[in-house]
């Protein structure tokens, strides 16, 4: 059946119930939390070339609707009816990025020809290494991340090779676990060959490969169309991960858009070089890894909620991701924590597109949503390891609406862990879980609020994990006018005697510490003098924001929970507005002021110049002196001195 | 002697089913709804069956009722304000959800707004511990200042939820019986005495609903059984639940979440029981009206349970009738994108202004009109006289997309139907995938104003096994709640280890749940019949995150058979067992039935000739115009048999058979369509 303009929904319709089955089935069969509860996985079917052209409609990460497996599917050019390949190599195929996330896919075979591949992946709780659940930023080798499968026939014409079996139950912590959310897999992807066989049986095998050719031409038509909307220009946007490794110095992540038509060019040159920690992203310089093009896939997706998102969504798009970076890291740097890394990236996409469109785009969600795990002991003595669910900020200020609270915006997809979960099953109690006041950034439309948790340990040689935290330096921003968010905050023992962590994300504790963890605050939109007073009266009858930040932040002045209007408009008259597209907070401003994009552009060619394994070194080195001397007045001349006489002691 | 009534009120039509005691037979009976006068539609019933049967008010020995008015309420969000009391430090869990947003990929998204918004909710000093233990009680001044500050903010009522209450109400007991004194006027609804389960936001949520719901409810029962009493309707009063079976009218005014989708709910009652009745163990009931397309899986009777049913915009997590909606009905409208790319839905001119072809002011082209436009209906009578289908119209509103496209109106139309029907199949295929069936096994069982209309164009998509459309499917609602059974759901969360130790604690929760369930049945219901109680339990092996409903043998509870009963569950769904691992049972359930007496269903007198069709039109299938015979449904008796293409229209839907199946009508007058052999 030729698919065309009458009846390419029909087909999109079929596709997508495969997709659907496929994440039922895996749902339905996955034994760990991670797929059940908070539904860390994709399903998906590619087509002959690799390119995936349909995703489950509601469920599964966001990130991966527009993967593309072909320098996978390479690793083998002799797929026989029945195999299933199995791979968590992030070195390897680029479409495994860190080792927990187990990728399988599977020929489809239509009289003897390959018709598509059906394929996806699960984050298992835990693969092995040197950390349980197996990741932490501390990590510094993929060695030291877990099991590593190299791409390899799991299942050879329908027969287990049980080698492979053997091999990743002897390198886990729970075995059990592992094998039966493979099984799940394992169905999952049966379950899709089967559907694609019902949709070729009905629209011929011409009919399906050339109808999936059109799925792909349609999501490209619609996203080039919501690109011709976007201003040509080149906009360029960079932001920092608190830290490159523990204690260490920020770590930048620069974005250069150029729109160009209905085309889009994502240039990540002057982003650091690639790190001693588990920052990094394996993308091995994949112009549409799915890993740099999220923010895009959000951004396309915001500004037209019709668009079906495929890899035809990326065409008109390509990355330039340099070697050697933390967007193109080279082995064996270590990858496990590359979401973090992953969540500025969205967020640097999002601030280009806030330059061409700032009457659309919200501010951006600040990231480094802290997965919690608490790692204990009952008093029989079994240990106890477990996620207690992520703790971030909320969605930024949008110019049409409020922040999501308490999650949102590129991070509102995670689901959290009930507290009377976390209680039956670990020996904690918590003295708290909500929305902090005042967290959301204060605009026309302010940030969503952050959420905020605290427990107490009950047993000795506790270790609390916050995975992914981040912010904590340095905050999120505010967009036309609003403030920028709040630092987040990680503390011991809250009150007079209280420890702040700071940016650690592994602490030990002993029965009675308290730890209490706020997510970074979330950027509002606009100026907050224009948000309307009794939206401002209402904020503070929820409790989201306090009479003092009303009169301080909104200019509102309340009395008895009602707008005192004549003192509101005398204070709003007077108070200072800010001007500038972007607002920034005092830590970022100081940290600018002596790394500016000029220093950096000196640092990113310098740094180009060496080997990819001096560049982490250089880096600190380079800070380490521009630190002790301070900023001079003639910066260029201050930077090439400093390059030379690195290049002279280290003979580069 | 006397009869049996059951009463669904929809959108358009009131359905009456009347089962006569003294033969076991069904009758039924239409009448249009008054939204603008709840009850008239029952009282104009009631006039019809003593006009036409000599039925009188006091010859009606039951009367069950579902209705849609709780859901309506959350829907259009016209509940009353509660306040709602958490633990302190705790208040936000409605605003939190399970912080999930609703579209995942679009920066703007939120999730909706709490129907208790976070200025009416107060934190109560309490705190109860997941083992049960109390480490603070509540305090009288305290609940005093929250209720005095619930009462300035304007509220009417009181929902209580605090933290691990699913394993210890007390302190939602005790701060009930304060406010009972502080502010007798106030209802209260308690988290732990809606659905006890584990989970704060999903206990909350589940007794917010029931709270906010429960005026509006009540004030709609006592209108409805005023409006019987005065009749001289002097039986008790049933109404469907959302688990599938029936309640005192006093429960219900109590406990809303439990009658809250009584409508729906009855209607895959109603279709499990026709086709269990008449042989079809395993069916797809499909429910197509105006502005929804609802489907269930229903095996030998059953339908299937689920939690998390979709009330509005939020879930309610008591034991219910899984029924998934699957597209949004005859008023999907169709477009073209621009891409040029043909679309339906999800935009819907729903019932008001409904399809073009009706001709009540609807301009936008919708399936009804594709299917009008293809000249599949309008040969019969249609509802009753009320409805007329307009022909041209429907075809002059397709024609502007078919201008575009570059086709023909017949084609276009052809193609309307399939997208929506592949849309449909798509969500269709997500249920069966979602509970493990294979739909080739599965009768599709239609009903609705709409579902014999499309039935057999998704049944060709699915590669079902054929499609049944019941003698009279208006009344299968009405029928559903008729025939439930008096049952309610009980649940305990134990956690303890599969162990001689464990399970010798377990004897006195079970014995306490039967006893309270024996209670609900016999003291609360006055049932007199035998109890049927089936308890279970939720497992898993020590260590695991999720648990398996198992079902247990209530007289052997050793560690032997509870053990063995959950490795064989686990074997069934996963396909292996860990015969050496630890079990833990973390809650225990137990159901409570009596069963209410069951018709039989007629057996129409065989046909002595040939099914004749009333007259021949030319319609289009698939774009292709066939001369297609037109049968009256009331000209047909068991035993005709004919092939299609066919049409069969009645009172209340047009069945449309494409060609490809054969058409059979069964001793108990279903029409029974399958594939065409070779």
């Amino acid at each position: 059946m030729a698919i065309d303009q009458r009846n390419l929904s029909v087909l999109a319709n079929f596709c997508a119930a495969a997709a659907d089955a496929m994440a039922f089935t895996l749902m339905r069969t996955a034994h760990s939390a991670f797929i059940k509860e908070t539904e860390d996985f994709s399903c998906q079917i590619v087509s002959r070339e690799g390119l995936a052209f349909t995703s489950p409609r509601q469920f599964g990460a966001p990130w991966y609707s527009g993967i593309d497996y072909a320098p996978l599917l390479r690793h083998f050019d002799d797929y026989e009816e029945g195999d299933i390949c199995i791979t968590n190599d992030p070195y390897a195929g680029n479409v495994a990025t860190h080792s927990p996330d187990m990728h399988i896919w599977k020929p489809v075979f239509w009289q003897g020809e390959i018709a598509c591949f059906v394929v996806g992946h699960i984050h298992n709780t835990d693969v092995g290494g040197a950390v349980p659940a197996s990741l932490s930023r501390t990590l510094t080798e993929i060695e030291q991340e877990g099991l590593r499968i190299p791409p390899v026939k799991l299942v050879h014409r329908g027969e287990m090779n049980e080698f492979v079996v053997r091999v990743i139950r002897s390198n886990v912590r729970m075995p059990e676990q592992n094998w039966g959310d493979l099984n799940a897999q394992i169905a999952s992807v049966n379950v899709g060959e089967r559907k694609i066989h019902d949709i070729i049986a009905r629209f011929g095998f011409e009919g399906f490969v050339e109808g999936v050719g059109q799925m792909l031409d349609y999501s490209e038509a619609q996203a080039r169309a919501i690109l011709t909307r976007v201003p040509d220009g080149d906009y360029f946007f960079a932001d920092y991960a608190d830290e490159d490794s523990p204690g260490g110095r920020p770590c930048r992540v620069a974005l250069t858009l150029r729109v160009r038509g209905d085309e889009v060019v994502l240039d990540y040159t002057g982003s650091d070089p690639q790190l001693s920690s588990a920052l990094n992203m394996p993308t091995g310089g994949v112009e549409r890894h799915p890993l740099v093009m999220v923010g895009l896939t959000y951004v396309l997706f915001t500004l037209d909620n019709s668009v079906i998102l495929n890899a035809g969504t990326l065409r008109a798009a390509r990355a330039i991701l340099p070697e050697g970076t933390v967007v193109n890291c080279q082995p064996s740097a270590a990858v496990g924590m590359r979401s973090l890394t992953c969540a500025m990236t969205q967020i640097v996409t999002v601030g280009c597109f806030a330059q061409a469109l700032p009457d659309l785009i919200p501010a951006a969600s600040p990231g480094g949503n802290a997965i919690m795990n608490v790692k204990t002991s009952a008093r029989n003595g079994k240990p106890i390891m477990a996620s207690i669910g992520p703790v971030g900020g909320g969605g930024g200020g949008t110019p049409f609406c409020d922040g999501s609270d308490g999650a949102g915006g590129a991070t509102g997809f995670l689901r959290n862990t009930p507290i009377e979960i976390s209680e039956a099953e670990v020996p904690i109690r918590f003295r708290r879980y909500g929305l902090e006041p005042d967290t959301g950034a204060p605009g026309q439309f302010r940030g969503g609020l952050s959420a905020v948790m605290e427990f107490e340990v009950s047993s000795p040689e506790t270790v609390v994990t916050a995975r992914n935290r981040n912010r904590s330096i340095m905050g999120g921003w505010g967009l036309k006018g609003a403030h920028p968010g709040a630092v987040s905050q990680f503390a011991r023992n809250p009150g007079p005697s209280e420890i702040q962590l700071k940016n650690t994300d592994l602490v030990k504790c002993d029965p009675g510490d308290v730890i209490r963890v706020v997510g970074p605050g979330a950027g509002g939109w606009g100026d907050p003098m224009a948000r309307d007073p009794e939206q401002v009266a209402r904020d503070v009858a929820q409790g989201a924001v306090s009479e003092a930040c009303a009169r301080a932040d909104y200019g509102v002045v309340l009395c008895h929970g009602a707008v005192d209007r004549a003192a509101t408009e005398a204070l709003r008259a007077a108070a200072p507005r800010r001007k500038a597209l972007f607002s920034h907070g005092a830590e970022r401003q100081a940290f600018e002021a002596v790394w500016t994009p000029a220093r950096y552009a000196l640092l990113t060619a310098f740094l180009a110049s060496a080997p990819v394994g001096w560049r982490f070194f250089l880096k600190h080195q380079v800070f380490d002196a521009v630190e002790t001397a301070g900023p001079l007045e003639d910066m260029p001349a201050q930077m090439e001195a400093l390059f030379d006489a690195l290049r002279t002691r280290y003979a580069l | 002697m006397g009869y049996r009534i059951g009463v669904d009120v929809g959108g358009s039509f009131t359905d009456f089913a009347v089962f006569d005691e003294a033969t076991a037979t069904i009758s039924s009976l239409k009448v249009f709804s008054r939204p603008d006068a709840p009850g008239e539609e029952i009282l104009a019933g009631l006039d019809t069956l003593a006009q036409r049967d000599g039925i009188t008010a006091e010859d009606v020995s039951y009367f069950t009722h579902g209705t849609t008015v709780g859901v309506n309420t959350v829907i259009q969000r016209n509940g009353d304000d509660v306040a709602l009391f958490t633990t302190r430090n705790f208040e936000d869990v409605l605003q939190m959800a399970r912080l999930k947003i609703p579209q995942i990929h679009n920066l703007y998204s939120r999730r909706p707004d709490p129907l208790v918004p976070r200025e009416r909710v107060f934190g109560i000093d309490e705190r109860t511990e997941a083992t049960g233990t109390v480490l603070t009680a509540p305090d009288r001044e305290d609940v005093e200042s929250a209720v005095a500050a619930a009462r300035k903010a304007g509220c009417t009522g009181i929902v209580l939820a605090f933290l691990n209450a699913y394993r210890n109400p007390a302190n939602e007991a005790e701060v009930a019986r304060m406010i009972a004194e502080i502010a007798p006027e106030m209802p209260v609804v308690s988290s732990a005495a809606t659905w006890p389960i584990i989970r704060e936001y999903e206990r909350t949520i589940t007794a917010v609903i029931s709270g906010y719901v429960q005026p509006r409810v009540a004030h709609y029962l006592d209108r409805f059984e005023t409006v019987l009493r005065e009749r001289g309707v002097a039986c008790p009063l049933h109404i469907t639940k959302t688990n599938g079976g029936v309640m005192g009218i006093d429960q219900a005014r109590d406990e809303c979440v439990q009658m809250i989708l009584s409508g729906t709910a009855s209607g895959v009652i109603g279709a499990g029981y026709l086709a269990q009745h008449c042989g079809f163990p395993k069916i797809l009931s499909l429910d197509i009206g105006g502005t929804s397309a609802d489907a269930a899986v229903i095996l030998d009777g059953t339908p299937q349970y689920g939690v998390g049913e979709l009330i509005g915009d939020f879930q309610i997590h008591v034991p219910s009738v899984s029924v998934s909606s699957v597209g949004q009905g005859g008023g999907s409208i169709a477009w073209i994108d621009p891409l040029g790319v043909l679309q339906v839905g999800p935009a819907s001119a729903g019932s008001t202004p409904g399809p073009v072809c009706y001709g009540r002011g609807g301009t936008k082209p919708t399936i009804t009109d594709a299917v009008a436009a293809s000249n599949l209906i309008g040969h019969t009578p249609l509802g009753y006289g009320a409805v007329t289908v307009d022909h041209a119209a429907a075809r002059a509103a397709i024609a502007p997309l078919a201008e575009r496209l570059g086709i023909s109106i017949e084609e276009t139309a052809a193609n309307i139907i399939e997208i929506s029907v592949s849309s449909m199949y798509a969500e269709v295929s997500g249920l069966t995938s979602r509970f493990g069936i294979d739909p080739r096994e599965f009768h599709l069982f239609a009903f609705g104003g709409a579902g014999a209309m499309l039935a057999c164009f998704l049944a060709r998509e699915l590669n079902m096994k054929g499609v049944v459309v019941p003698l009279t499917p208006g009344v299968v609602s009405a029928l559903g709640g008729l025939i439930a059974d008096l049952k309610n759901d009980f649940i305990r969360t134990l956690y303890i280890d599969v162990t001689e130790a464990g399970v010798a604690t377990l004897a006195a929760p079970v014995a306490e749940l039967q006893a309270t369930a024996l209670d609900w049945l016999k003291g609360k219901q006055g049932f007199k019949g035998e109890a049927r109680l089936s308890l279970s339990a939720d497992m898993r092996y020590l260590g695991q995150s999720y648990e398996l409903e198992t079902p247990l043998d209530a007289a052997d509870l050793s560690v032997a058979a509870i053990s063995e009963a959950f490795h064989t569950e686990h074997a069934r769904l996963y396909g292996h067992a860990d015969r050496d691992a630890l079990v833990q049972l973390v809650n225990l359930r137990l159901v409570v039935a009596g069963a209410t007496p069951k018709p039989r269903i007629a057996e129409p007198d065989p046909a002595t000739g040939p099914a004749r069709p009333v007259r021949h039109v030319t319609a289009h299938f698939d774009g292709t115009a066939q001369e297609t015979p037109v049968y009256a449904r009331a000209d047909l008796a068991p035993g005709h048999t004919f092939d299609a293409p066919a049409i069969i229209g009645q009172d209340d839907t047009t069945t449309v058979v494409p060609p490809g199946f054969t058409v059979t009508v069964d001793r108990f007058g279903n029409l029974v369509i399958t594939r065409k052999e070779g």
